[in-house]
């Protein structure tokens, strides 16, 4: 549905996007995550023709960005971070103007409007003007903006932003319902917004993807990273654990072997949470003669992982 | 009509806002007060408005920057632009919609002013066909003086930065005519300058007297500072 080919956007000599590729499938939730200025917000403007790409091309639903702009803006529905609205308009007057920009006939907008008013709980305020809403209708006046012609691709630039808990709770919700039939690609600096609501992340630091797969996938990618931190007390004269763990199994690799301050051991395993290692690790030290103080399985959150992918390519 | 839905989405806008109706008050306010007091209109014994009429240029010169203030720069500052270029349209589909919008309401106030010919007219014998050319002329000066406000605006960050650069864009437009008049100017140049002048060209359309010269040059006018103003959008997208 949605194909990026080596995206690459330069504004002056700042690249905010470098060499982007992906592909999304039909009712599909993709996130995009990762910290400000990572170039988010750039991709999805090239993917709703707002911005022209420096290098590289998209495809949505089957069209291209550079060569057919107005059918990939046809299929799409886009809502801008912030969610701009005109405040001397009435909500109704707004989706109005929209869907007849949509080329929504005037037969068929009475019922469009009602579709999108009650989709997103806007049938209350359809008659205020736009500039005396809460933060929570504007939000949810821009999503029904991005329905209103009922598109299979919809793009939401931090589609939660400024929403008090609840709101969000809503509007994710209402995510996840508009994503069983159309293809969503939302984008978010929040982790568990996306953990909360897609289905496959894309995670992206300094304008390039350093990572990307489904929830299972990346937890997946987690379990076999899991570490297991270890104090032992050794008995006297022990030269320490040395290469005899890493026989142990259950377990990949020592990762670091310290003597602390008051004589104890400090290791840390990675290990293969699948074959239950602490057992096997606590009948070597038993043989081994160590006492063992504690064990303390440290699993990567995705916090972690985005933390240091994001802080290895440097924030700008 | 994609380019009436946007004309309509402006003229919303534009009434459902104090904007419009500050700037009727003020054109009316102003086009009577010059004519009737500043400049003694019954005391001239003429059945003619080409005093009320030789002013509008100066008084655009306020009242078109105020109706384009606000059309790219607000959208830019507002983030609305972001929408706007993402429906589908072609670029210049919205300059062109955009335009008409702030022609429909600049014509909307220009009617407004035509209740003082007809009340006058009954004082004297004034010349249809003359007050004809006039209001044509009005339209056309008003036509291209809201292509450049566009234009301008669409190169400004702000309203008032719009406001301010297209009042002086449109004043040296207006005035350039004079300067030969004032300095003593190479005749190439006095030339020159007079036939870029907004002044120069609206001079006939002032005495009721409609010159295909001076209609062309406002159409082109319109015609290049629109263009450029698409340029400026489609531009925007590759920056």
């Amino acid at each position: 549905m949605v194909e990026a080919v080596g995206l690459t956007k330069r504004y002056g000599t700042l690249e905010a996007v470098r060499d982007v590729s992906f592909a999304v499938g039909g009712g599909e939730i993709v996130g995009l995550l990762g910290p400000n200025g990572a170039g988010k917000t750039t991709i999805m403007k090239i993917l709703t023709c707002s911005l022209f790409p420096s290098q590289g091309t998209a495809r949505v639903d089957g069209h291209d960005v550079l060569e057919n702009p107005l059918e990939v803006k046809e299929s799409v529905g886009y809502l801008p971070e912030n969610a701009p609205l005109y405040p001397d308009l009435t909500v109704r007057e707004y989706l109005s103007f929209v869907a007849q920009a949509r080329g929504i006939g005037k037969a068929d907008r009475a019922n469009a409007l009602d579709r999108v008013c009650s989709a997103c709980g806007l049938s209350a305020v359809m008659h205020r003007g736009i500039g005396e809403l809460s933060k929570g209708y504007r939000q949810r006046t821009g999503l029904a903006q991005a329905l209103v012609h009922d598109p299979r691709i919809l793009i939401l630039d931090e589609p939660t932003t400024g929403l008090d808990p609840h709101q969000i709770v809503e509007i994710r919700e209402l995510i996840r319902s508009l994503g069983r039939e159309k293809t969503v690609i939302l984008s978010s600096h929040i982790l568990q917004e996306v953990e909360a609501t897609c289905q496959r992340v894309l995670i992206l630091n300094a304008g390039r993807i350093v990572a990307q797969g489904t929830r299972e996938e990346m937890a997946r990618g987690l379990k076999g990273e899991v570490l297991l931190e270890l104090t032992l007390r050794p008995p006297a004269g022990s030269q320490g654990a040395g290469g005899a763990l890493s026989a142990v199994r259950g377990v990949q690799r020592v990762i670091s072997e310290k003597r602390n301050t008051e004589g104890r051991l400090v290791i840390q395993l990675s290990v293969d949470p699948d074959s239950e290692p602490e057992e096997a690790v606590f009948d070597w030290a038993v043989g081994a003669g160590m006492k063992i103080l504690s064990m303390v399985p440290q699993r990567l959150s995705l916090e972690d992982i985005f933390i240091t992918l994001t802080e290895q390519g440097g924030n700008r | 009509m994609k380019v009436s839905i946007i004309a309509r989405r402006e003229l919303a806008s534009a009434f459902n806002s104090p904007v419009a109706y500050i700037v009727a008050v003020a054109y009316l306010v102003f086009a009577s007060s010059w004519l009737f007091f500043l400049n003694q209109y019954f005391a001239h014994n003429e059945a003619s408005l080409r005093l009320y009429f030789s002013v509008i240029p100066v008084v655009f010169v306020f009242l078109v920057p105020a109706l384009t203030m606000r059309s790219w720069a607000e959208e830019r500052r507002m983030g609305t632009l972001e929408v706007l270029m993402t429906l589908p349209f072609r670029e210049g589909e919205l300059v062109v919609g955009k335009f008409l919008g702030a022609f429909c309401l600049l014509a909307v106030v220009v009617a407004l002013s035509i209740p003082l010919p007809l009340t006058l007219s009954r004082l004297g014998s004034f010349d249809p066909g003359q007050l004809v050319g006039q209001y044509i002329g009005v339209l056309l000066i008003g036509s291209a003086g809201l292509s450049v406000g566009l234009f301008v605006s669409s190169v400004s960050t702000n309203q008032i930065t719009s406001f301010i650069l297209s009042g002086l864009c449109l004043l040296a437009l207006t005035l350039a005519g004079q300067l030969p008049g004032l300095l003593s100017l190479p005749s190439w140049l006095g030339g020159l300058l007079g036939f870029l002048s907004f002044g120069f060209h609206f001079e006939s359309f002032s005495r009721g007297i409609i010159d295909s010269r001076d209609v062309l040059y406002f159409l082109l006018a319109s015609v290049l500072f629109l263009y450029l103003n698409m340029r400026v959008l489609t531009g925007r997208k590759s920056s």
